[in-house]
């Protein structure tokens, strides 16, 4: 368990510059997500932790530590892999026992038991004579992560390990990700591109975009007040109207097409600016009541919920409505939201 | 919609098939069958039933040296090619050395050269700069015959393995030497396997490169079966090709039964 420190770290591919200074401090015991869409620069920022990658400039700290010119063999880490990357001619408990037998860890017989408890701890134990090919994806994963933690790392990276799971699968590594993580107190660096997972996991969430960190900071502060355009539309898959803010004991967004919006008082931006509205916080009600109005273009059917796309000010806005009540294409709804939860975007 | 094959085209397939199933096997079963002949001479259909050749065969000095010869010369030569082999596969498979292509090209040459040109080089090349030609020679040269063989079935095996193994065994404290024995080399084993049965067998039955580097006291068994028939052609030619065949297939099924089974374990 140890704190993770990026200083000013730079990289970059020949001339492709990936990572433009970001800097990091990650307590010790936190788990920490790398969240962003793909080529943002996180999986090479966890690979610089993991020192599989050089950095162009800048430092990387562990515990206190001056790492950036450590090999990774050397560096006291534990990394999941996408692919799991277990040795496909070892056993479960062999693959298990790799990182303690590569670092002289113990004897044979505390080995073992390292191995054992590892195993335990991902419920696994009564599979450790298997091939990994003999085993289900879920349970590839779970060996996966127990060779992870089996050393005590000082770090623990985790390179999108959920994405290859299917859906129920994911739900339930998730919650005993959180679980271990809570038992264990490894501090930890996720990589995901997936919001929820990010949002479900993390005690801190470090939103990147094209190499820079977006914004920072706890699951709930980020979703609730995301400070960028990328942000808003990056979590929750905000819409994003233009709008210009009227000041006033009830301030209002005007949109392009004049109709207004209430929004609420604590506002900072003023003027022509955008504004984020959340799919889920919008609501559907017959034409003609207090709110915006818009033309229903398709709807999508979700199973437990309906999803709209309306026609707003020229503009298409997604909508999540419950099934109670179904529209038609092409009729007229009202659309309205909270004022407390329409968030302005600063300019 | 996939259309349904014209009949003559499967009178035409079937019958390719039948014809290349012939002349694989038509061969071994006129050699099998000539080496249990009674006669004096070489002729198909076989003349009665005997064992006289199989014991003149396993009783003669000259066919037991130069099998001798052989064996040596494959063993050494299966032991170079897969160690060369294997380790220029790894590399290949990295692609980091300069002029990787350059070089995977060069190693696997052998394979389209014909092998009378780099027998009659290797020849002048070896009488000019070391002088008369040794075991060494035929050492050298076959295991240069029978390196891409090695090379292509690792580089197969490495192609399916997954790449990020090593990188896992770095986070994990492996370093260098042991990424290489732990990671790379249990990954190769199938292909190194494979690899090493080409090479004996390429060496072994090689006669071409071992008919220009020849010596009087070196002469391997290909050669002297080629001698043989050229000056006294009788059925012993026969009942010696015959124990080849035989231990070719021995050896394919010992094979098949280790790499199988690992394959088995694999996937």
């Amino acid at each position: 368990m140890a704190n993770v420190r990026l200083q000013t770290i730079h990289k970059s591919f020949g001339s492709n510059a990936v990572i433009h200074g970001v800097s990091l401090d990650i307590a010790s015991g936190e788990f920490v997500s790398l969240l962003g869409a793909s080529g943002c620069g996180k999986t090479t920022l966890l690979r610089i932790v993991a020192g599989l990658e050089g950095v162009t400039s800048g430092t990387v700290e562990i515990d206190g530590r001056n790492v950036t010119d450590l090999p990774p063999e050397r560096r006291d880490i534990a990394m999941m892999f996408q692919s799991y990357a277990l040795m496909p001619h070892l056993s479960v408990a062999d693959n298990v026992r790799f990182p303690l037998r590569m670092r002289g860890l113990g004897s044979r017989e505390e080995q073992e038991a390292k191995v054992r408890t590892a195993l335990e701890t991902v419920q696994l134990a009564h599979l450790f004579q298997r091939r990994p090919v003999q085993l289900s994806g879920g349970q590839q994963q779970r060996v996966a992560l127990a060779r992870a933690i089996v050393s005590n790392p000082k770090v623990l990276l985790l390179d999108e390990p959920l994405s290859n799971l299917d859906a129920r699968l994911r739900e339930d590594m998730q919650v005993e990700l959180i679980e271990i993580h809570k038992r264990l107190g490894l501090t930890t660096i996720f990589v995901t591109h997936d919001q929820e997972e990010a949002l479900s996991l993390s005690n801190r969430i470090i939103l990147l975009n094209g190499g820079y960190i977006e914004q920072q900071g706890t699951p709930a502060e980020i979703y609730a007040r995301p400070d960028s355009a990328f942000a808003s539309s990056f979590l929750g898959a905000a819409n994003l109207v233009p709008a210009i803010i009227e000041a006033g004991d009830k301030p209002v967004a005007v949109l392009a097409d004049g109709q207004r919006l209430a929004i609420a008082p604590d506002i900072t931006t003023y003027g022509s600016t955008t504004i984020a509205l959340r799919q889920e916080d919008l609501l559907i009600s017959d034409a003609g009541r207090p709110g915006l109005q818009a033309r229903v273009r398709t709807r999508v059917f979700l199973g437990s919920r309906n999803r709209y796309v309306l026609q707003l000010a020229g503009m298409d806005i997604k909508v999540l409505a419950s099934t109670d009540r179904v529209y038609a294409d092409g009729a007229m709804v009202t659309l309205s939201v909270d004022p407390v939860r329409v968030r302005c975007l600063p300019r | 919609m996939v259309k349904a094959v014209p009949p003559w085209l499967r009178v035409a397939s079937t019958l390719l098939v039948a014809l290349t199933v012939l002349f694989l096997l038509a061969p071994l079963v006129v050699v099998i069958g000539v080496s249990f002949s009674e006669s004096e001479f070489i002729a198909f259909p076989p003349k009665g039933f005997s064992l006289r050749w199989y014991e003149g065969v396993l009783t003669s000095n000259t066919y037991l040296a130069s099998a001798l010869a052989s064996l040596q010369i494959a063993v050494l030569v299966t032991i170079t090619a897969t160690l060369v082999g294997g380790a220029a596969a790894v590399a290949l498979h990295r692609g980091k050395l300069p002029f990787s292509r350059t070089l995977a090209i060069v190693f696997l040459s052998p394979l389209v050269l014909p092998t009378i040109i780099f027998a009659i080089g290797m020849l002048m090349f070896w009488s000019r700069v070391f002088g008369p030609v040794s075991i060494l020679t035929l050492w050298l040269s076959h295991t240069v015959v029978a390196l891409p063989y090695v090379i292509r079935t690792t580089l197969a095996v490495l192609a399916e393995s997954d790449p990020f193994l090593e990188e896992a065994a770095r986070t994990m404290g492996a370093g260098r030497l042991q990424r290489l024995w732990f990671v790379v080399v249990p990954q190769c084993v199938p292909g190194l396997g494979a690899g090493a049965f080409f090479a004996f067998n390429i060496s072994f039955d090689e006669a071409v490169l071992s008919l220009f580097l020849r010596k009087p006291d070196l002469t391997t068994l290909p050669v002297q079966i080629y001698g043989q028939l050229e000056f006294s052609p009788d059925p012993s030619v026969a009942a010696v090709s015959a124990i080849m065949i035989f231990l070719t297939v021995l050896m394919m099924v010992v094979i098949d039964r280790i790499l199988g089974l690992q394959r088995f374990a694999r996937s």
